[in-house]
């Protein structure tokens, strides 16, 4: 391992600190964490940092909290991302909110790991725009970033390596959970939900109307609403029945990917808009017709969309429960400094 | 041998991968691909033309009220009260909404496909017009004038089977038919009482009657046809007509209600 700066494999950084814990929210399970990586405060507070750093982009304008902006639900109520410079990215920005729980990141499932994912933005050519040389140099020759990887990892130069780590254990603490769904599913609070929200729940789990939880799924204990699985809704679809954007294809050259995107959690969904993967839905209601229309035909239109069918009330409840998805919102996310 | 065991190959291929993508390659393009065609052009001192009257004897069904209490914004697009237009019946009992066309007499000869796009808006949550023509290979621009998401449905079955959603402010589809069907019953998927009419053809004869029931067919090579109607209630009845140049043919069509 001669200099490898900014290199994937540069070593097997691992943090120094206590081991925090990071507690579930009502609703979640508890936070998947790889064994090179147990969080610290330290390493958490380092990632918080970098998170809101613009110096991870090119011309220092671009933070990841540019795009995954806490006020919008850690996304950037854009339909396409803006990278450095206006550049127009080619999806949309999903939430952070519980992304720690996902086994696969991005819309396609090309990282296996919050660590893995968090280096691709950053070098990104419509994103962030610097390569990582650049960026370990910048955050290297800043002394109080410095000592704080000191503090973080021990002694050594800052690599990629721990700036990925730092990052995917910040992620780690943005849960979200103890919505009014899941003060009623799992709080035992009747009254937690709207009568609407209640019937809009029946239709979602419903196999025989709104057969949502076939993908967005809710287990007896806890909830992701996603099955963190690559499904074609027929989003993105053009007049030859081909997609622009071939979504999970492009990294299994499997035929039956061909346009399949991965689930996204519904929590917070209500902040999050607009939606899928191309941005192109602007509204919850937007979304459930889309549904209810069948999705949009194609070869390899997933089975479950076609067994949706939904009334207009249906629909109506449907979106009124999605609204009470959102939850407590994670402390210490903000900017540091800002409590 | 040597080319077959490739050709299984390539339809194993397909069929193992459910056509994916294939079935689609061949939709705009079939004519593409293949050299100009030579275009059969109506002489000047020739055209021909049909004219008639499709009428509907019988009792007038009673106007049906349309539900659209489930889409408030649909209620509130019409502008008050939405009836059923299945049967559109005048006073002097002229039928509207019928589609006329030649059916057969013109073998052989190829029709240029029309530069300009058929438009169907989805507006007042109804398709407009509900019933059309088109030409095979002719551009069907559809345009949703709504507040709410439709999602077009054309239930073709010669033609590919197709639905797509389009919301509200959302910029025209563009779709082609690549095959004569008449007709192509269309539907809106969320909406249950939208309903419109396709007629696909590869030449440009065919017309839908008015409110007064009339209808013209113009710009016919002299000739004998088959001229056919079709009522999405009443079905259809056919006659035939010859018109030598420059002539004029009269076909009148009577329903009978039940
Ligand atoms: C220019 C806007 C932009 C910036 C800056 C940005 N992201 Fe993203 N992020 C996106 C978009 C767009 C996607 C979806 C891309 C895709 O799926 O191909 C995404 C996806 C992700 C995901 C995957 C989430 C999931 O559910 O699959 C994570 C995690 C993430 N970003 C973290 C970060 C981090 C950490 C940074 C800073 C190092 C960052 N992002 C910077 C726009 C941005
Ligand atoms: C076959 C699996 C499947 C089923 C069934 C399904 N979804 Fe989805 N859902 C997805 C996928 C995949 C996406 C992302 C699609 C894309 O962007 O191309 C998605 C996207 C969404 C989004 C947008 C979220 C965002 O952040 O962009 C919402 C809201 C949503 N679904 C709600 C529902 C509702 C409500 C139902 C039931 C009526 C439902 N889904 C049924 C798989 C499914």
């Amino acid at each position: 391992m001669v200099f490898c700066v900014g290199c994937k494999t540069s070593g097997n950084a691992r943090p120094v600190g206590a081991v925090e814990e990071i507690k579930a929210p009502l609703g979640l399970p508890l936070v998947p964490i790889p064994a090179d990586n147990p969080p610290t405060a330290q390493t958490i507070a380092l990632g918080r940092k970098l998170f809101y750093d613009t110096r991870l982009s090119k011309d220092n304008t671009l933070a990841c909290a540019s795009c995954h902006n806490p006020n919008l639900g850690f996304t950037d109520g854009r339909s396409l991302s803006l990278g450095v410079g206006g550049m127009s990215g080619v999806r949309n920005a999903p939430t952070l909110l519980n992304a720690a729980y996902s086994p696969l990141q991005f819309w396609d499932g090309r990282a296996s790991s919050l660590e893995e994912q968090s280096a691709d933005p950053i070098a990104n050519p419509i994103e962030m725009n610097q390569t990582h040389k650049v960026s370990v140099s910048k955050i290297s020759g800043n002394p109080a970033y410095k000592a704080e990887f000191a503090q973080a990892f021990g002694p050594g130069p800052v690599t990629l390596e721990k700036i990925e780590k730092s990052l995917a254990s910040f992620e780690r603490t943005l849960l979200s959970g103890n919505s009014p769904f899941d003060r009623y599913e799992y709080g035992g609070e009747k009254t937690a939900l709207t009568p609407g929200a209640i019937r809009g729940l029946a239709v979602f789990v419903d196999p025989k109307r709104g057969n949502c939880a076939a993908c967005h799924t809710i287990h007896p204990a806890y909830a992701l609403f996603t099955d963190g699985r690559f499904h074609n809704t027929g989003e993105g679809v053009n007049g030859e029945g081909e997609f622009n954007d071939l979504g999970r294809f492009g990294q299994t050259k499997l035929e039956a990917d061909r346009g399949a995107f991965k689930t996204p959690t519904l929590r917070n969904v209500a902040l999050t808009g607009p939606y899928m993967h191309d941005g192109s839905l602007k509204t919850l209601k937007d979304v459930v017709a889309f549904y209810a229309g069948g999705g949009d035909s194609n070869p390899d239109l997933d089975k479950e969309i076609k067994a949706i069918s939904l009334s207009g009330q249906d629909r109506a409840d449907l979106v009124e429960f999605l609204q009470e998805l959102t939850g407590e919102m994670p402390k210490n996310a903000g900017p540091p400094g800002k409590e | 041998m040597r080319p077959f065991p490739l050709f299984n190959l390539c339809l194993a291929i397909t069929l193992l991968a459910g056509c994916s993508g294939k079935v689609n390659t061949e939709q705009p393009g079939a004519a593409k691909s293949a050299p100009a065609p030579l275009y059969f052009k109506v002489g000047p001192g020739t055209a021909a033309v049909v004219t008639g009257t499709i009428r509907y004897q019988g009792k007038k069904p009673a106007l049906k009220l349309i539900d659209m209490s489930e889409e408030p914004a649909c209620v509130e697009a019409h502008h008050g009260k939405a009836y059923d237009e299945s049967l559109v019946v005048n006073k002097k009992g002229a039928l509207a909404n019928a589609f006329v066309y030649v059916k057969s007499g013109l073998q052989g000869k190829t029709f240029e496909i029309p530069a300009t796009p058929v438009t169907i808006d989805q507006s007042g949550c109804w398709f407009r017009p509900r019933v059309m023509g088109i030409q095979v290979g002719q551009v069907l621009k559809v345009v949703n004038s709504d507040p709410v998401t439709h999602n077009i449905h054309p239930m073709a079955q010669i033609n590919r089977e197709w639905n797509h959603s389009q919301g509200a402010g959302d910029p025209p589809l563009a779709r082609k038919f690549t095959k004569p069907e008449v007709m192509i019953p269309v539907k809106c998927n969320i909406h249950s009482w939208m309903h419109a009419f396709i007629g696909v053809l590869d030449y440009p004869y065919f017309a839908v009657s008015g409110d007064d029931g009339t209808f013209e067919i113009k710009n016919l090579p002299p000739g004998t046809y088959a001229i056919a109607v079709w009522q999405e209630k009443l079905g259809t009845q056919e006659q035939q007509v010859t018109v030598g140049p420059l002539g004029k043919a009269e076909a009148n069509f009577t329903f009978k209600g039940k």
